[in-house]
């Protein structure tokens, strides 16, 4: 069943896949998502960044209507979550933490499962699974039983079942966990496939941030709130052009001591990092200043990491 | 739109019982022990209902006792299937929740059907099964009491939050609806505490109806305990109202978000 776009005669404003505006979820005393707003333009490939515990989950599954809002509006693909759910799920495609698949039947009828869940004809679903099978390197596999596949396949084939019926909204909650770095790496280059292939929106959430410098745009959310918004590489260049790490026995004197030129760092037990400015920094002079006195002095490039490490350290001053 | 949905839900149901057919074999040799071992046992005791009378009357009882196991274990298996990641799919799939109540209930009562099936077969090879079986009863009392055992098995699923355990379940669930129905003795002689809980028990009118189908045309003293009216009445009643229950239940918010919470919680172990 092909779903048609609305299609608005004379509206050229940006469409937007999902749209949160002030969307909470609280158990109890507890908020699992505080006041979200987010507006996902369609086509793009958004990450939602944060440590375990910190929400993601719980807004996946109010975007996928597992689980209710108990503020705020939230639409899904145009349908609101609340008032048309069906509408909304037949949008999206899910892929859990967790596999979604049928351990005890093959590749092949895990497929023809999920196409007649959707209603798909037949002849979409065989033609269907063999383009994503061929996508994701999982030709000669069809006919084994899910159980007896490795992880990384099971989490590739569990993306295919994800977009058998071609959604407009894709949504991932850490389609990378518990994989190895190869098997990640994998998962990533199968979803800049998928993307090219079928222009659909990507929301995805992990707790690797480094890994999600690919996306169009990320946020990054803490205990429920967002912190942080911005392309992964603007919110990079942003810190600056190297991060500076110093392993020293008195922190608190050399943080002293560089703050005039280097300003504040953060400061984790006795390990320090200065956000460097320019390229031109002189490293080796300060080297040669701190030689004896450190046991580590490192340089490297920003990641992700690194803008939430700082984004969680501004966090309380600007916020509260 | 839905029935191929419920078709697929069913066939995956069907595909995973002959899979696993050390499961099949078992629930086959099951009601072979009682009818062989115990069914001779106290039938030699039992003599004067004439040669065979005992086991005669165990027959239809046994052919409930696989709707039993195979059509209640596969509706509770609701809820340890968590693991097996179908339940993922089901919930996100483009229909109401309740519908997932409704077609596993369906493939739940289709599974005990096929294996009550494979057991008249048996019978009939081995010579346990009599001619003067009234089919369009005995059909009707298969299909209705395999869809009494789904929706008992669904209704106590979608309300359980620690049935996770094969023999909790056995000992809890399964053995007491089998025991305390008429399919071992009839209903007549129990004390009145065991017979009251026997009429409530749905899975006793099952019994009694294959009774009537089995049992009508011998002349034996081990017979019915209700018309066939009360059976089905009672029968579909039950069903409509557990399986009515079982979805309004199952469609309640919290149930869902509960769910949706245990299926994306990393597996311990
Ligand atoms: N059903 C629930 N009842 C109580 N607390 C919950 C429930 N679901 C989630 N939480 C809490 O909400 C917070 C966010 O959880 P979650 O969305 O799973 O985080 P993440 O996916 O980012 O690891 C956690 O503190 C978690 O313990
Ligand atoms: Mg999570």
């Amino acid at each position: 069943m092909a779903i048609k776009k609305a299609e608005q005669p004379g509206s050229d404003k940006t469409k937007y896949a999902i749209e949160a505006s002030q969307v909470g979820k609280s158990y109890g005393d507890l908020r699992a998502v505080d006041r979200l707003d987010l507006s996902i333009p369609e086509a793009q490939f958004f990450g939602l960044l944060g440590p375990n515990g910190s929400g993601k989950t719980t807004t996946l599954h109010m975007l996928s209507t597992l689980i209710r809002p108990t503020e705020g509006t939230l639409s899904v693909a145009g349908y609101d979550v609340v008032k048309s759910p069906v509408s909304v799920r037949r949008a999206i495609g899910l892929v859990f933490q967790e596999s979604a698949l049928d351990r005890n039947l093959t590749v092949d009828e895990n497929l023809r499962f999920v196409g007649a869940l959707y209603n798909l004809p037949e002849h979409v679903v065989r033609e269907r699974s063999q383009e994503l099978l061929e996508l994701f390197d999982l030709t000669t596999r069809r006919h084994a039983r899910v159980g007896t596949l490795s992880g990384g396949l099971r989490r590739t084939l569990d993306i295919a079942r994800g977009v058998l019926h071609r959604p407009r909204v894709l949504l991932l909650d850490e389609p990378t966990i518990g994989l190895d770095v190869i098997n990640r790496r994998t998962i990533w280059r199968f979803i800049e496939r998928l993307r090219q292939e079928e222009n659909m929106t990507v929301l995805l959430t992990t707790h690797y941030l480094e890994e999600a410098e690919g996306c169009d745009q990320v946020a990054f959310i803490r205990k429920g709130n967002l912190i942080g918004q911005g392309k992964p590489k603007m919110l990079i260049q942003s810190l600056g052009a190297y991060i500076l790490e110093i392993e020293s026995e008195a922190p608190d004197r050399h943080a002293e001591l560089l703050n005039p030129t280097l300003g504040t760092p953060v400061q984790e037990g006795n390990r320090l990092m200065f956000c460097v400015p320019n390229e031109d920094f002189p490293v080796a002079e300060l080297q040669r200043e701190l030689k004896s006195a450190v046991h580590a002095l490192h340089l490297r490039r920003p990641d992700l990491n690194d803008v939430y490490i700082w984004l969680n350290r501004q966090k309380p001053r600007t916020r509260r | 739109m839905m029935w191929r949905a419920i078709w697929a839900i069913i066939a995956r149901e069907l595909t995973r019982m002959l899979r696993q057919r050390g499961r099949l074999l078992s629930s086959m040799v099951r009601p072979l022990i009682w009818l062989l071992v115990i069914g001779t046992g106290f039938g030699a005791m039992l003599s004067h209902f004439g040669p065979g009378g005992y086991q005669q009357f165990l027959v239809p009882g046994l052919l409930c006792m696989v709707l039993l196991f195979g059509a209640m274990l596969a509706s509770l298996s609701l809820v340890y299937d968590q693991e097996s990641g179908v339940m993922r799919m089901l919930i996100i799939a483009p229909f109401a929740h309740y519908w997932i109540v409704l077609a596993r209930t369906v493939s739940a009562a289709v599974v005990g059907l096929v294996q009550s099936v494979i057991l008249i077969v048996i019978l009939v090879v081995i010579g346990y099964f009599n001619a003067a079986v009234n089919l369009a009863i005995l059909i009707l009392g298969l299909v209705v009491t395999a869809f009494v055992c789904a929706s008992l098995g669904m209704l106590i699923a979608v309300f359980s939050k620690t049935l996770d355990n094969f023999a909790v379940i056995m000992n809890f669930v399964i053995f007491p609806v089998f025991f305390l129905s008429g399919a071992l003795y009839p209903v007549q002689h129990l004390p009145l505490v065991l017979k009251i809980v026997t009429l409530v028990n749905p899975f006793s009118y099952g019994v009694d109806l294959l009774k009537h189908a089995m049992l009508d045309g011998l002349t034996t003293p081990l017979g019915t305990d209700f018309t066939i009216g009360q059976d089905l009445l009672y029968m579909i009643g039950f069903t409509v109202a557990a399986t009515g229950v079982a979805c309004l239940r199952f469609s309640h918010a919290p149930v869902i978000e509960t769910l949706a919470r245990i299926l994306s919680t990393p597996r311990r172990r």
